[in-house]
């Protein structure tokens, strides 16, 4: 019986775990307005370290991630936006670097500009979101004229020697 | 007297030949344990990706891996095929004493003597310890001295502004981009690309990737089973990326 009480408190953990311990991304457990660092104390380093630091982590690990692959999450700008990204009355999250956001408000004050979220998405988007590729055209179909025009150039390059 | 320490000459032998064998054995065997790497610990030249393309089983029409390769790093096109960004796409050989025509898909073919990082001016075309060729687009000017440099036309170039990129796929205005064997999800801990994985999926399997420094892994025993070929052998570029079949 005992060992039978232990074998279902740890079936119970495992199942319930997902819901209780992770990170979970729903957004609708936020409110408007709020990102999930309001409800938090602190940011991934002492927060005043944070407002005078965050780009020299930013410059370190993007580097570190680019040239020897390391993908820690602390000091990751993926995390940033993950945690610091405000959400509307509907559940989603507005773009960090958007008016009167999060990555935009001090900037304006102190006149600095970062060019950063010409490339790095400004909402956390993963590929599993269909609507972003709703309008792919990068489709093959499309590219095959691309090919066609290759086609001559491969012909004498592949086939010397 | 005699003493008690000297060994017989056929004792050192045998003990001699069991540590060398055991020297040269055992990293074999570690090797074996597994490519995947955690987050934190970085790329090292231990691992070396690459990849092996089964030209006989890739089917004609079929373009799984192209799509898987859109969806996966979030590329989409502005419907302008001369110059919307593709990182591995179908091309057309026609030999030209046969007229033989193949199908193959074509990517960043991962030199590891990658013109395209002789020529780059700020070294942002590099190649990563575990063999991956790549444009660090913090350090890219977007010259495109590379995407001259490449035979195998691997690189594009985004020509406009962005805005619905993917978290895990940054890639923006004036910079080159090409195929990085989904740096994110191996540096993650996968040994899977999207495109083979697509290729798996719609049961061709004519994509084999893996770490060529594993003899287990899915590229080696493709290669094991078939003769892989380089393309523009001549130019001595030692490609990772190898076909067979054609
Ligand atoms: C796990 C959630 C979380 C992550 C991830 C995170 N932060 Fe924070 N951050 C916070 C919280 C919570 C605060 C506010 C602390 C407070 O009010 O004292 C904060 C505060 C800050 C501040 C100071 C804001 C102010 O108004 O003074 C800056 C700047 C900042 N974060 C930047 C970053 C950057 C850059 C990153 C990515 C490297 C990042 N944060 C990642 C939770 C996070
Ligand atoms: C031209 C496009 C581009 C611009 C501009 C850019 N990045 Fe990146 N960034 C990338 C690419 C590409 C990667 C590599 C992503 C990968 O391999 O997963 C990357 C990765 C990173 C990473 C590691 C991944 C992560 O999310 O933590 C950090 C940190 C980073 N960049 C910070 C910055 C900062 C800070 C700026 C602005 C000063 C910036 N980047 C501007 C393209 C860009
Ligand atoms: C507390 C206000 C504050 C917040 C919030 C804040 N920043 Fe900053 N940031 C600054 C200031 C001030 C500077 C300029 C520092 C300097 O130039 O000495 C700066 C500079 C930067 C730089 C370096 C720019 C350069 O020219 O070198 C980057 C990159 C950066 N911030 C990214 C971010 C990101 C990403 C976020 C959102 C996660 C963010 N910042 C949020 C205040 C802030």
């Amino acid at each position: 019986m005992y060992q039978f009480t232990i074998r279902l408190v740890v079936i119970i953990t495992i199942i319930a775990s997902p819901n209780t311990f992770s990170h979970s991304d729903n957004p609708h457990n936020i409110p408007e307005g709020k990102s999930k660092a309001d409800f938090l104390e602190q940011c991934v380093e002492a927060t005043d370290i944070m407002r005078k630091k965050h780009f020299n982590f930013l410059y370190h690990q993007r580097d570190k991630t680019v040239i020897k692959g390391i993908r820690t999450k602390k000091h990751s700008l993926a995390n940033c936006v993950d945690c610091h990204v405000a959400h509307n009355q509907q559940g989603e999250p507005i773009p960090v670097n958007s008016e009167g956001q999060f990555c935009q408000v001090c900037h304006i004050k102190t006149a600095t500009n970062i060019d950063c979220f010409s490339c790095h998405a400004t909402v956390p988007r993963d590929r599993m979101s269909k609507n972003i590729l709703k309008d792919n055209l990068n489709k093959a179909s499309d590219l095959q004229n691309k090919t066609d025009k290759l086609l001559y150039y491969y012909q004498i390059t592949l086939n010397e020697k | 007297m005699k003493n008690k320490h000297t060994i017989s000459r056929r004792n050192f032998l045998v003990k001699s030949i069991t540590a060398l064998s055991a020297i040269y054995v055992v990293p074999d065997i570690f090797s074996n344990v597994s490519a995947a790497k955690p987050p934190n610990i970085e790329v090292s030249s231990k691992t070396r990706w690459g990849m092996s393309i089964d030209v006989d089983k890739c089917v004609d029409g079929c373009t799984s891996c192209i799509d898987a390769c859109a969806d996966e790093n979030g590329l989409y096109g502005f419907d302008r095929p001369e110059t919307d960004s593709q990182w591995i796409r179908k091309l057309t050989l026609k030999d030209i004493k046969t007229e033989k025509i193949t199908v193959l898909p074509m990517l960043c073919q991962h030199c590891e003597n990658p013109p395209c990082c002789d020529v780059c001016p700020t070294g942002a075309s590099f190649r990563r310890e575990d063999g991956i060729v790549m444009v660090n687009q913090h350090t890219c000017i977007g010259c495109r001295y590379c995407m001259m440099a490449c035979p195998f036309k691997a690189r594009s170039f985004v020509h406009e502004n962005l805005t619905k990129q993917l978290t895990n796929s940054p890639r923006g205005k004036g910079c080159v981009e090409s195929c990085n064997f989904c740096a994110n999800k191996i540096d993650n801990g996968s040994d899977s690309t999207a495109c083979e994985e697509a290729c798996m999926k719609e049961g061709h399997n004519a994509i084999s990737f893996g770490d060529l420094n594993n003899p287990k892994s899915r590229v080696n025993i493709a290669i094991s089973k078939k003769p892989n070929r380089r393309l523009r052998a001549d130019l001595k570029l030692k490609q990772t990326v190898t076909y067979s079949g054609f």
